[in-house]
């Protein structure tokens, strides 16, 4: 099962972060500040596993942005790096030509992507197709892009 | 900003971003933001209406302020109305806020679950979805009893979507993680193994998860889950590449769905059925042959899936442990990754390597990687690589590789990582130790340890090979003259000194026949490091050298003339000084037949658990062993050095007949004795290391009676003050626990506050809170006297098993407290797994020059990790009735202590933990209460009932556990009770 996972940029900023058990948010903090130095120092062309604490560490640079996730024992390094892939995927899908921006503005989508994907920490669909249905389907319930243009900024 | 393409993006949020982006200081985003919240603070508290659409804006930006890493403290019940929208994007903006932003806050998680549970009942499959993800997100145990009940049903439900039934699947199995109690498959186990036959196949890689959790904690109940788990991934790994459609990824047939069936089959030995087995070990021999097939693509996603399924299935080979043929297979893949071109796969043969090591077929064979592992120890550019080549070499060592083994691991510690050097030292030390054949090696291996890497051995090392040498009389000669060698370098370790002290203080006699290690000789030796070394050791040499006058008479003056010296006799650390003047005392006052019997050899220490042994298994953090694996190490051990060492003990037996217990195997793995480790504290090396021994010291320095100086000599410790201290309390070993410890550890069973201990110097408040399987404890030790305490240091241990049951930290007292003060301690505790005896506090301090030494046991009971479990009357019985094997049970029947009045009972049960439930017996006059007790392996449900007869004063206490030690500790500490 996967504890948490984290999207953050070379320079450290947090752009996404998903917990999959009820910590404090001291702890939360301490591992996101673990995550981002132990990740950042390494060195290009090592490899994407470590061990921390108890945990698996599986991470994965998508051009500005690192991936990151926390894993038990007994799970497996590689899928979860194609876990971290097929999410990219599916932003991509979702965005077309997904970048970091993409991320900070609609934050809130990428939440709602990843929990079709991921839920309780165990992944629930991993078909990209059915995927982008519902995501899809979802957005089909919302506004007009009239609608938006209409309404107040503030 | 980019243009928002999809959806409804809210131009408001959409600014507020753009505004945070462009800040150039942190205090200008800081004011941005509070200029935010309190727009928002007004929008949400003015007098007008907000429409849906603002709430959603405003909730999303507060959101999104959280996420930047501020505090929110308002807004959670704006989230919570936007749940009863109609509008899907506000709903849905609702419950991402509450997933992220929840507290237990009860008044609002009522209205949650209200909104919850009209979205779970509404039939509309995407609020179903959104429901179930928020339950699963937030899985707090109010949100277990709300819905445990519900969301089977929804699982197995007929006329369920397929994208609800992979929600309710995964939803369900974060509730059993949270609340197992709560979550009953029973009547539903059955038709949840067959999801594994569902069409849908990401129904099947849902619900797979839930599966294989439930199989590990009811292996019997999902047991039929074996042959289905088969015959899919039979299936799957004899499909075509496009067979599966979208469930293929990058040529490979659903990978993740794979993984998780040989996952799942781990749970469980190889299949007794033989046409079951045989298809498997067909899936397993198809999957190894897959490997060696061309890759179908050049992308690194395909290679990953395609291996990740292989390293999954070379897991289920290892668990096995049964199929010498795929063992091999097994073990030569992996061989051929150990030189793979990509790290990820060298990292991962590395570490699968590590456990196949253990398998009495495969050893050999992972034994003939050796050279290529030493030189991915030398060559790797990658830390973490080298951490598990270091892993694996410690895990294939054996005795016919060990010096090569260990050779290695020296020369790599010369240039080590510093994140690793410590965790490398321990191996070496145990690696050194357990595959000693010839002694000499074994101390010269230790000596180069301290000479490499002298910071980063831990006393547990240089422990370790003082006992190792006291106990082996053929090879003291050899360590005094290899330490007296060491120690003429010129910068030598301050361990190094240590050693050296303590060794040639004993043995010193042995090399100074050589005019060149002459009595003298060596005691300059010694003495030119003592100016550069820490109070410790310098204490610890002052002993070698009150040794040095009795073992060579004719340096006594030399030496008295040092302790008599200004910086020694009124040295400004108490312990110096005060040994200074004793040990100066002693040698002019004792005869030589005093002295001789004062100062006499070390008796052998009693063989024990390795002290650094226990110390790498505590030791966690990056790289470190998992007990796990130590504990395979130790299977290997025996699978390979049994034999032979069988030969070699009683040949090491013969030439060592005058030391008591001549076990070869001094890490004691095979008898693992229980005994205390005792965590050295810090303050006297010297006296440390007596106590390791198990001498009792008693005779050493007290009983001397001064027989002509005033009574108030330092010499005599114990005199003075020492009427109001224990007897127990002049001895610096920890002293045993004190009689009435039990007593005051009852006292604490059904509370978490009081006193723990007074007497007329000192009393020990505590306070303690649990959650789930922690504890904080806070202890507070209150100075009863005017006088100071000084020195006080307090040490928690944890005796023979429960070790590995209990996790205890503590933080450092200040060592002095004030006359009338008091100092508080707090202790960190974690349940790991069941566990009956108590940790220990021992106390020390000085209180006007005398010592106390007290021992108590700390009142950490298994009951403290209870945590109450409601049910209703007929859940009640049936749970009793499930709990029916006779060692489940413990009963008692015993005389009332007490007044039998039924409050003082009631908030006795309450006090321990229990849901104590109204109702339920047909007696009214009985008690059942239940409960879980919570740990981190297991979680263990307990039952209780407690009949009291009123007429016979008597008690009838009967308590259910699915784990029989509970039960019966349960038992024995509650009949103290009542």
């Amino acid at each position: 099962m996967m504890h948490f996972l984290l999207l953050f940029s070379r320079q450290g900023k947090l752009r996404l972060q998903k917990w999959f058990l009820p910590l404090p948010e001291r702890e939360r903090k301490k591992i996101v500040k673990d995550m981002t130095t132990m990740v950042l120092a390494r060195k290009p062309r090592t490899c994407n596993f470590m061990h921390w604490k108890d945990l698996k560490i599986v991470y994965k640079r998508y051009a500005s942005l690192y991936f990151c996730c926390g894993l038990e024992n007994q799970d497996n390094e590689l899928l979860a790096l194609e876990i971290l892939h097929r999410y990219v995927e599916l932003l991509d899908k979702y965005f077309g030509n997904v970048c970091e921006l993409d991320i900070i503005f609609n934050f809130e989508k990428a939440y709602f992507i990843l929990d079709e994907f991921l839920m309780g920490g165990e992944i629930q669909e991993t078909s990209k197709q059915s995927i982008a249905k519902s995501v899809e389907a979802s957005d089909m319930l919302q506004e007009t892009m009239e609608e938006y243009m209409s309404k107040p900024a503030f | 900003m980019p243009a928002v393409s999809k959806g409804d993006g809210m131009r408001g949020l959409a600014v507020f971003i753009s505004d945070i982006r462009n800040c150039k200081s942190k205090e200008a985003e800081i004011k941005r933001i509070n200029k935010e919240l309190a727009n928002i603070r007004s929008k949400f508290k003015g007098d007008k209406a907000l429409d849906g659409y603002s709430k959603k804006k405003y909730v999303c930006k507060l959101l999104f302020i959280f996420l930047l890493g501020h505090d929110i403290d308002f807004g959670h019940m704006e989230a919570v109305n936007l749940l009863s929208s109609n509008k899907y994007t506000e709903k849905q903006i609702g419950y991402l806020f509450i997933s992220v932003l929840v507290n237990s806050n009860s008044e609002l998680i009522r209205l949650i679950n209200n909104a919850i549970k009209n979205d779970l009942s509404s039939r509309n499959p995407t609020f179903m979805c959104l429901a179930l993800h928020c339950i699963a997100n937030v899985g707090s145990r109010e949100m277990a009893e709300a819905f445990a009940g519900e969301i089977p049903r929804i699982l197995v439900a007929g006329d369920t979507m397929d994208s609800v039934k992979q929600s309710a699947a995964l939803c369900l199995l974060r509730l059993y993680k949270t609340s197992p109690d709560l979550v009953l498959m029973g009547e539903w186990t059955s038709r949840v193994v067959h999801l594994l036959n569902d069409q849908h196949m990401g129904v099947v890689t849902a619900a797979i998860s839930l599966i294989t959790c439930l199989s590990q904690k009811n292996p019997d109940e999902f047991k039929t889950c074996v042959s289905l788990a088969v015959s899919r991934l039979s299936r799957i790994v004899s499909s075509a590449s496009t067979d599966l459609q979208d469930y293929t990824y990058y040529f490979v047939p659903a990978p993740w769905l794979s993984c998780k069936l040989l996952r799942l089959l781990q749970c469980y030995p190889p299949p007794e059925d033989g046409a079951v087995k045989g298809r498997l070990v067909e899936c397993l021999e198809t999957i190894l042959n897959k490997a060696q097939e061309p890759p179908k693509s050049k992308k690194v996603q395909h290679s990953n899936a395609k291996n990740a399924i292989l390293f999954e299935a070379i897991s289920l080979i290892i668990h096995y442990d049964s199929e010498p043929n795929l063992l091999v297979r097994a073990c030569n893949q992996l061989g051929q990754f150990l030189q793979h071109r990509e790290t990820n796969l060298r990292y991962l043969a590395l570490e699968s390597m590590c456990t196949l090591a253990s398998s009495e077929f495969s050893h050999e064979a992972v034994k003939t990687h050796i050279e290529t592992v030493i030189n991915a120890l030398k060559t790797e550019r990658d830390v973490s690589v080298r951490q598990r080549a270091a892993d694996l070499l410690y895990a294939m060592c054996d005795r016919s590789n060990a010096k090569q083994i260990v050779a290695e691991m020296l020369s790599y510690l010369e240039t080590a990582d510093y994140s690793i050097r410590e965790e490398m030292v321990l191996k070496v030390a145990i690696l050194a130790e357990k595959y000693a054949v010839d002694y000499s090696w074994y101390v010269d291996t230790i000596l180069n340890l301290i000479r490499i890497a002298g910071d980063y051995v831990s006393e547990e090392v240089w422990y370790r090979v003082i006992q190792i040498v006291i106990n082996r009389d053929d090879v003291q000669g050899y360590a005094a003259k290899t330490v007296f060698e060491a120690l003429q370098a010129p910068a030598c370790h301050e361990n190094m000194v240590k050693v050296g002290g303590y060794i040639l203080g004993e043995f010193g006699n042995l090399i100074a026949g050589d005019p060149r290690s002459s009595p003298l000789v060596q005691f300059n030796l010694l003495h030119s490091k003592f100016h550069l070394c820490s109070v410790p050791t310098r204490a610890l040499l002052l002993s070698a050298y009150i040794k040095f006058i009795n073992l060579f008479p004719e340096t006594k003056s030399t030496i008295q003339e040092v302790l008599r010296s200004d910086s020694q006799i009124r040295n400004s650390d108490v312990e110096l000084q005060q040994r200074a003047v004793e040990y100066l005392k002693l040698s002019s006052i004792a005869s030589t037949d005093v002295l001789a019997t004062v100062l006499e050899e070390m008796p052998p220490f009693p063989e024990r658990e390795s002290s650094i042994l226990a110390k790498l298994k505590k030791k966690k953090g990056p790289g470190a062993v998992s007990v796990n694996e130590l504990e395979e190490g130790k299977r290997e051990g025996e699978l390979n050095g049994g034999g032979e060492r069988g030969g070699d003990n009683s040949g090491i037996a013969a030439s060592n007949a005058s030391t008591p217990s001549p076990s070869a195997d001094l890490l004691g793995l095979r008898t693992v004795p229980p005994v205390t480790a005792a965590a050295p504290s810090a303050g006297s090396l010297l006296v440390d290391v007596f106590s390791e021994a198990g001498v009792n010291d008693d005779g050493f320095l007290r009983d001397l009676e001064p027989p002509t100086e005033s009574s108030d000599s330092l010499l005599a410790e114990g005199s003075g003050d020492s009427d109001s201290a224990p007897p127990s309390a002049v001895s610096e070993d920890p002293a045993p626990p004190l009689p009435e410890s039990n007593e005051l550890l009852n006292k604490f069973v059904c509370k978490n506050n009081g006193v723990l201990f007074e007497n007329q110097l000192l009393q020990i408040g505590i306070k303690s809170e649990y959650r789930q399987n922690l504890g904080r404890m806070y202890l507070f030790y209150g100075n009863k006297t005017s006088v100071q305490f000084v020195t006080f240091t307090t040490t928690v241990t944890c005796p023979g098993e429960l070790q590995s049951q209990l996790n205890v930290q503590t933080k450092t007292v200040e060592p002095l407290i004030e006359g009338g003060a008091q100092v508080q301690q707090v202790i960190n505790i974690e349940c790991l797994t069941d566990f009956l005896d108590a940790p220990l506090l021992n106390i020390k301090f000085r209180y006007g020059g005398a010592l106390q030494n007290l021992t108590l046991k700390l009142p950490v009971t298994i009951n403290k990790f209870f945590q109450p479990t409601e049910m209703a009357s007929h859940d009640f019985f049936q749970r009793w009735k499930q709990l029916s094997q006779p060692q489940q049970e413990a009963q008692k029947i015993f005389k009332a202590n007490h007044a039998m009045d039924t409050e003082v009972l009631k908030a006795k049960l309450l006090g321990l933990g229990m849901a104590l439930l109204e109702n339920v017996d047909p007696n009214p006059e009985n008690f059942v209460c239940a409960g879980v007790i919570q740990t981190k392996a297991q979680q263990v449900g307990s039952l209780l009932r407690l009949e009291p007869n009123a007429q016979a004063q008597m008690y009838r206490l009967t308590l259910r556990s699915s784990k029989d030690t509970v039960s019966q500790r349960l038992c024995e500490l509650l009949a103290e009770q009542f």
